[in-house]
């Protein structure tokens, strides 16, 4: 019950920026009646997918200032989990979905023991090595499809199809991961005033008055660990419905784990909206960049060139991301 | 046997080019305790360098190593004072951040002036030559040359740090920055020397690389990975544990062979099915995490 | 103040709304549009622009009266049924990429309103645009891609012009088969005992791990050992431990499936590791580009590839001639498996849409289903396209064939393949064994 309000507890934000949200949601629900593009419809749900795998990277990352670059490992579990036990068993997508995160949760209680030993950059590298690792493994195991990976039938299913989240149109994979956001939103905020939220960041702050104060460190690491895997682990399952194709190099790739933090810690991490803003500027830059000088330009690698060179202008300038600018100008203006 | 031999062979040969691959890294980090994830970038920039240095000249990039380890210096030292200066006075993040920041710039810009395609050296003065040494162990001839060299540049550098007033300006930099500006020495110019031999370093490895071994863009994260295996085996911070690191991860990476060996000289039926290859870089990972949970000061560490 | 951030957050919303509503597109009149689906950067570039100049080459055929190529669709400009609409393609390049190849492809259908889809080389690119084609219902003609999965996933808007990969590999066996029986052109019976064991190595993406288990079966049919079966990366800048591996299983026979960059790559190893092998064998795409032949110039003398064309056949098929002489004019190089496929899908579009005489997508699946172009109008050494419809192998050409050939110095001293299977069309003696590094 407590867990609830404090999930719908937005009283510590700026009325300003409630009332920005909320006309951002509105404008959102409404786009896609109005839309005349298949390519904004799929950037705004690129946008959504990543802002969700940002939200989860935030709870360890952001609060927990463990830079994590191995989320794709939990995207890859996800995905597989949901279109194995599609493909050969025929169970929906509200199933699997669970059993993924459950399969996520499990594969990071069991490297995350070892891993939060480690702190740093040797945390982060380390990341990316069991990332690695899991990779090369489905690579080759044949029961998923191994390199070739799998593929949801485009005939078998007829859509709309709910339960196992097979659809035609873009329109309804944009609702449901819509709501899904929502819905991460508020588990945020739950996590961000729960004792574990603020365990972490004490962890964050100081780890050896921490630990003075009777918090487990490690144990809560743990614990937030699960909940940014169970996260991605989630959109994951919708990705796979989502791009009905997936394999190791796509769905696995450091690519995106280096994605996922990048927009996080641009946008701002260890804040609420840091993630949603870092996405929300940097996917449709992305793609409408790449669509334009890109793809009609012929300047291949613009789009991250210039990607790139808004990430090290922010690292320099302003570690905190785009957040921290928003915050800054606000203090100075109330003093 | 001969199989056995003809890996090991291999191993140490490319595990003695990796050093010189690592050996920027761990300058770098030695030096000023930041991690550098574009070194796989700069490598890839080294890599391009010698390409087409040796196709301008028609020389083998061997020949034209010092343009390679001229534009190094030059990468590392604009990098440094142009983005690395503002970067260490931020938190950890912004650093992991910036650096990478960094790796996908130096990438795509590679992508928009070479585009993506795989380019390698098909002729030159060594390439495609090998050596039989006997017993069923062929060394190709680039191979061995780029050890060589490695090896030569790995004791100048060690000789520059050990044994000159720089190489101690840098080591007092390393161990404490605020007493050594205190005793006089230009800090910010050491770390700036740094991240230019760090730079040269990693370019010269690349151009030896590029000998046998294609380039495109999106080289480098490998050679990065590889390259904190290696400095996370031989501990952080340490040249000579880099080097001796470097060996064991070139035999790691040849796995593949020891598994053949094994499996034939056995004859175990079931293990010629595995497909060890798919996994040659999968164990460099592995070996990582290991040895950063099992012992996290590495093998042969100095700092932590 | 704080007005004044609501207005910058507000402008930014602003703009970013506006930059998703007004990407535009034009429609012209009297165009079909083709989207075509190629890698025209990455590993394979070098084989993403043959694959666009051969459909290039087809369009431009179709659009232009060129009276002295006797193929039915150059006497006239255009396509006739539909009063002379120009073919138009648009390129789009998926680099090697499959979910990139699947946007591209709800992209081109959904916001270009594309007609049909023509691509996409890669299999496992084709296999997820093809998944696209199906959920809008547009039609996709498939030149290039051999893996034979494709086209038995009961695809309804799905048609393959290439002959699959089950077939190449069987003409392979054959030639082994042959060999020990004394009918390939210019080799004596070669002693059973001789040809035995087989060590392969795949591209590890569908079109490679396919071709792996392929070799696996019909090794079995035939009475090989397989040594080794080894799957790799085609994006390695190092093959060196898969190339020691194969040594070390010492077989007769090595078999490739690799693309461009990666075959050239596995043939300097496989140089530098002096390897020893009776039959060296590339299952087609990187083993016959002409990059291949170029950078490796005499190394690769006696290497067999499969393909469904090359130069020879200009000898056997006048029309082979025609067009390659225009295909050699416009990019220098001779017509090759993937131009002349490439080619070859673009051209089975037109005389589609001829029959057709209509845009609406049933009516080109209902002839594209039933439709017959004889082996006269095509390029490429094949009895015609005919379409299995039903069947397992729904959308199938049923009428093409493969051809073996070998690398061989030619009298004027350069490089260049020769049939050498089927044996009846045979254009020199075959070199057997390979004579090694």
């Amino acid at each position: 019950m407590e867990a609830l309000r404090n999930a719908f507890d937005f009283s510590d934000s700026p009325r300003v920026d409630l009332v920005i949200a909320a006309m951002v949601a509105v404008a959102l629900l409404l786009f896609p009646l109005f839309s005349p593009s298949s390519f904004a419809i799929a950037t705004i749900i690129q946008f959504f997918i990543f802002a969700l795998y940002g939200m989860g990277w935030n709870t360890i990352g952001g609060y927990g200032g463990q830079v994590d670059l191995g989320k794709a490992q939990y995207v890859g579990i996800g995905a597989y989990t949901t279109a194995v036990m599609l493909i050969r068993w025929d169970i929906p997508f509200w199933v699997s979905m669970p059993i993924g995160m459950f399969f996520s949760i499990t594969w990071s209680f069991i490297i995350g023991y070892p891993l939060f030993r480690l702190k740093g950059h040797y945390f982060a590298i380390a990341t990316i090595a069991t990332s690695l690792v899991l990779k090369d493994l489905f690579e080759i195991w044949d029961f998923v499809g191994a390199a070739r990976g799998l593929e949801i039938s485009p005939i078998k299913y007829s859509p709309p199809d709910f339960l196992r989240l097979i659809f035609k149109q873009d329109i309804y994979y944009y609702y449901v991961i819509f709501g899904f956001f929502l819905l991460g939103i508020l588990i945020i905020n739950w996590f961000r005033r729960s004792r574990l939220g603020f365990q972490l960041r004490a962890i964050k702050d100081n780890e050896d008055v921490a630990r003075s104060l009777g918090i487990n460190v490690h144990l809560s690491k743990v614990k937030t660990y699960a909940i940014a895997t169970a996260f991605v682990s989630m959109v994951g399952s919708f990705h796979a419905c989502y791009i009905k194709n997936i394999e190791p190099e796509d769905t696995m790739s450091l690519d995106i784990s280096i994605l996922i933090a990048l927009m996080a810690m641009l946008g701002g991490a260890g804040s609420l909206w840091g993630p949603i803003i870092g996405a929300g500027v940097l996917i449709p830059l992305k793609s409408y960049l790449k669509e334009w000088l890109g793809a009609r330009g012929g300047l291949v690698g613009i789009d991250l060139i210039i990607y790139a060179a808004i990430i090290m202008v922010i690292s320099a300038r302003e570690p905190r991301g785009i957040w921290g600018i928003v915050e800054r100008v606000r203090r100075r203006k109330r003093l | 046997m001969e199989i056995l031999l003809s890996s090991l062979a291999a191993g140490l040969l490319i595990g003695m080019a990796l050093a010189l691959v690592a050996l920027g890294l761990t300058i770098i980090f030695g030096v000023m305790d930041i991690v550098n994830f574009a070194h796989g970038e700069f490598l890839m920039i080294g890599m391009y360098t010698g390409l087409f240095t040796a196709q301008a000249t028609g020389l083998d990039p061997l020949f034209t190593l010092p343009v390679a380890a001229l534009v190094g210096f030059l990468l590392g030292g604009v990098c440094y004072y142009g983005f690395i200066r503002f970067l260490i006075r931020g938190p950890m993040v912004a650093q992991l951040l910036g650096t990478f920041g960094l790796m996908l710039f130096l990438r795509n810009l590679a992508l928009l002036i070479f585009g993506s395609e795989d380019r390698a050296l098909h002729h030159g003065l060594l390439v495609g030559r090998s050596i039989d040494v006997g017993m069923g162990v062929i060394i190709p001839a680039t191979k061995l040359a780029a050890a060589v060299l490695a090896i030569f540049s790995f004791w100048a550098v060690w000789m520059l740090m050990n044994r000159t007033h720089v190489g101690k300006a840098l080591t007092a930099t390393a161990l404490n920055p605020q007493g050594a500006r205190y005793m006089g020495i230009p800090t910010e110019k050491m770390n700036a020397l740094a991240w230019g031999i760090g730079g040269a370093t990693v370019t010269i490895a690349g151009a030896l690389l590029v000998n046998f071994w294609s380039v495109n863009p999106f080289v480098g994260l490998l050679f990065t990975m590889i390259a904190f295996t290696i400095v996370a085996l031989g501990g952080f911070g340490s040249v000579r544990g880099a080097f001796f690191a470097a060996l064991v991860v070139g035999l790691i990476m040849e796995f593949p062979g020891f598994w053949d060996f094994f499996s034939y000289t056995f004859d175990i039926q079931w293990m010629y099915d595995i497909p060890m290859t798919s996994f040659k870089y999968t164990w460099v990972y592995l070996a990582y995490f290991i040895i950063m949970v099992a012992r996290p000061r590495g093998l042969f560490g100095w700092k932590h | 103040m704080r007005k004044k951030i609501n207005f910058g957050f507000s402008m930014v919303i602003l703009i970013v709304a506006a930059a998703l509503i007004f990407p535009c597109h034009a429609m012209a009149a009297g165009e079909i549009k083709i989207g075509v689906i190629y890698p025209l950067t990455g590993g394979a570039a070098a084989a993403g622009r043959e694959l666009k100049a051969g459909a290039e080459l087809a369009a431009e055929i179709a659009n232009s009266v060129m009276p002295d190529i006797d193929m039915t669709m150059a006497k006239k400009a255009g396509i006739q049924s539909l009063g002379g609409a120009r073919i138009k393609l648009i390129f789009k390049d998926h680099e090697g990429n499959p979910t990139l190849g699947a946007d591209l492809a709800k992209k081109l259908i959904l916001d270009d309103k594309v007609d049909g889809i023509l691509g996409c080389y890669f299999s496992s690119v084709t296999k997820t645009v093809s998944a696209v084609a199906e959920q809008y219902g547009i039609p996709m003609i498939n030149g290039s891609s051999t893996s034979p999965g494709l086209t038995e996933r009961g695809l309804k808007w799905f048609w393959r012009t290439t002959p699959h990969d089950k077939w190449f590999t069987k003409d392979l066996f054959e030639l082994l088969k042959g060999l020990k029986e004394g009918k390939v052109k210019g080799v004596p019976a070669v002693p059973a005992g001789d040809l035995k064991s087989i060590a392969s190595a795949c591209e590890k993406t569908e079109w490679g791990s396919h071709v792996s288990g392929l070799i696996k079966d019909l090794a079995r049919e035939y009475g090989y050992t397989v040594k080794k079966s080894l799957l790799y990366a085609a994006k390695s800048a190092d093959l060196s431990s898969e190339v020691r591996s194969l040594k070390a299983a010492r077989p007769d026979i090595m078999l490739f499936a690799s693309y461009t960059s990666d075959a050239i790559l596995m043939a300097k190893t496989m140089k530098a590791q002096k390897i020893t092998a009776k039959i060296i064998w590339g299952q087609d795409a990187g083993f016959e580009k002409p990059e291949f032949r170029k950078t490796l110039g005499k190394d690769i003398e006696g290497i067999l590839t499969r393909t469904v064309f090359l130069p020879k056949v200009v000898d056997l098929k006048p029309l082979a001639g025609q067009v390659n002489k225009l295909y050699k004019a416009k990019t220098g190089n001779d017509l090759g498996g993937a131009s002349a496929r490439a080619f070859t899908g673009l051209q089975t579009w037109v005389h589609i849409l001829e029959k057709a005489g209509s845009t609406k997508p049933e009516d080109i699946q209902k002839v594209a289903n039933a439709i017959e172009i004889p082996g006269k109008e095509l390029v490429v050494p094949w009895a015609g396209i005919k379409f299995a419809n039903p069947g397992n192998e729904m959308g199938q050409n049923i009428l093409g064939s493969g051809l073996i050939g070998q690398y061989q110095v030619g009298p004027d001293g350069k490089i260049g393949l020769e049939i050498v299977y089927p044996f009846d069309v045979a254009s020199a003696n075959m070199i057997y064994p390979f004579k090694g590094y």
